[in-house]
């Protein structure tokens, strides 16, 4: 290739800015709070609870622990919420039902059973109080 | 349901000695930024030199010798396992008794299989470079660098992601990711 010097500075430079983009990126898509989509999952939401988060996760991943804590410490906390995880090597139905892609995705189910949130990655726990709250709320049909 | 016993024990920020399952996360981390920086000299190497004539002069520019070192290591990390790598015993050494004991521990398996997605980039670039192809030296250098930076920047480690994806369709088997 043989450029000059400085040149090749320049080439480094935007590089690392790539990166950065990217990491910045993918910073932002990897920890979200999305809408609910899909079917609602009747059969997911435990008896007696008023918001039931059903957290995706799969075998290998630190990121589930991470959010496994922050939803046992907000059931500790409030009995009306109850979590259960689902792996989605074993059960990929409500993966595919959710288009879920990465794990964990984390879905707030009111009393009914109506799919109101996903949260995606492992959310902060204000964010996960926040989309709890919502779900308490009735569904406004549009 | 998922199997929370393995993970959420390791979970526990508790003494080395009692948490024999999962490692430091920040151990592939912190050889990532080493990765990151030697994979950032071969880009620059390979961009202010010019191709060797033959096989030998392209196999012993000062680029192709790095990068040579960067595949001998990936392919350590990827066949002897993340835990063995010898950038982790210098964590496990110079740096983890300086910082706090880990908050969580991670199962070595992605990071692992991440080592094998660097190997194989890295080394599809010195083969092409060998073989002559001008410009995939610094590609695949580019490429990698990319990915590490990721890693030990943002904590992003796309290998792990790729095998997360791999595992969940059913591609890797379940029972080789939770031995």
């Amino acid at each position: 290739m043989s450029m000059d010097a400085l040149t090749a500075l320049i080439v480094i430079v935007a590089l690392i800015a790539l990166a950065t983009a990217l990491g910045l990126m993918l910073r932002t898509r990897s920890t979200r709070v999305a809408a609910g989509c899909g079917a609602d999952e009747h059969q997911l939401a435990v008896d007696g609870a008023e918001v039931t988060l059903v957290q995706l996760s799969s075998p290998v991943c630190s990121a589930c622990v991470a959010m496994r804590r922050v939803a046992t410490d907000l059931v500790a906390a409030d009995p009306t919420v109850a979590h259960r995880e689902i792996d989605v090597v074993d059960e990929p139905e409500v993966a595919r039902r959710h288009s879920v892609y990465s794990t964990p995705t984390t879905l707030v189910l009111d009393r009914e059973g109506h799919v109101r949130s996903r949260l995606i990655g492992a959310v902060k726990p204000a964010d996960v109080s926040a989309a709890i709250d919502a779900a308490r709320t009735e569904l406004v049909h549009a | 349901m998922s199997a929370p016993t393995p993970e959420g024990v390791a979970a526990q920020p508790t003494g080395a000695a009692a948490t024999p399952f999962g490692i430091d996360p920040r151990g592939p981390r912190f050889g990532a930024s080493i990765t990151s920086v030697l994979l950032l000299i071969v880009v620059l190497l390979g961009l202010t030199e010019s191709l060797g004539a033959n096989f030998v002069a392209r196999a012993t520019q000062p680029a192709a010798l790095l990068l040579t070192a960067l595949v001998a290591l990936f392919a350590w990390g990827a066949f002897a396992g993340i835990q063995k790598h010898p950038y982790g015993a210098l964590y496990r050494r110079l740096v983890a008794p300086r910082l706090a004991p880990p908050t969580e521990r991670e199962h070595p398996a992605p990071p692992t299989f991440a080592q094998l997605i660097g190997l194989l980039v890295t080394a599809t670039g010195l083969v092409l470079h060998l073989l002559g192809v001008p410009g995939a030296l610094v590609v695949a250098a580019s490429a990698a660098f990319v990915a590490a930076f990721l890693n030990a920047v943002f904590a992003y480690c796309l290998g792990c992601q790729l095998y997360v994806l791999l595992v969940r369709t059913g591609i890797i088997r379940r029972t080789a990711a939770r031995a």
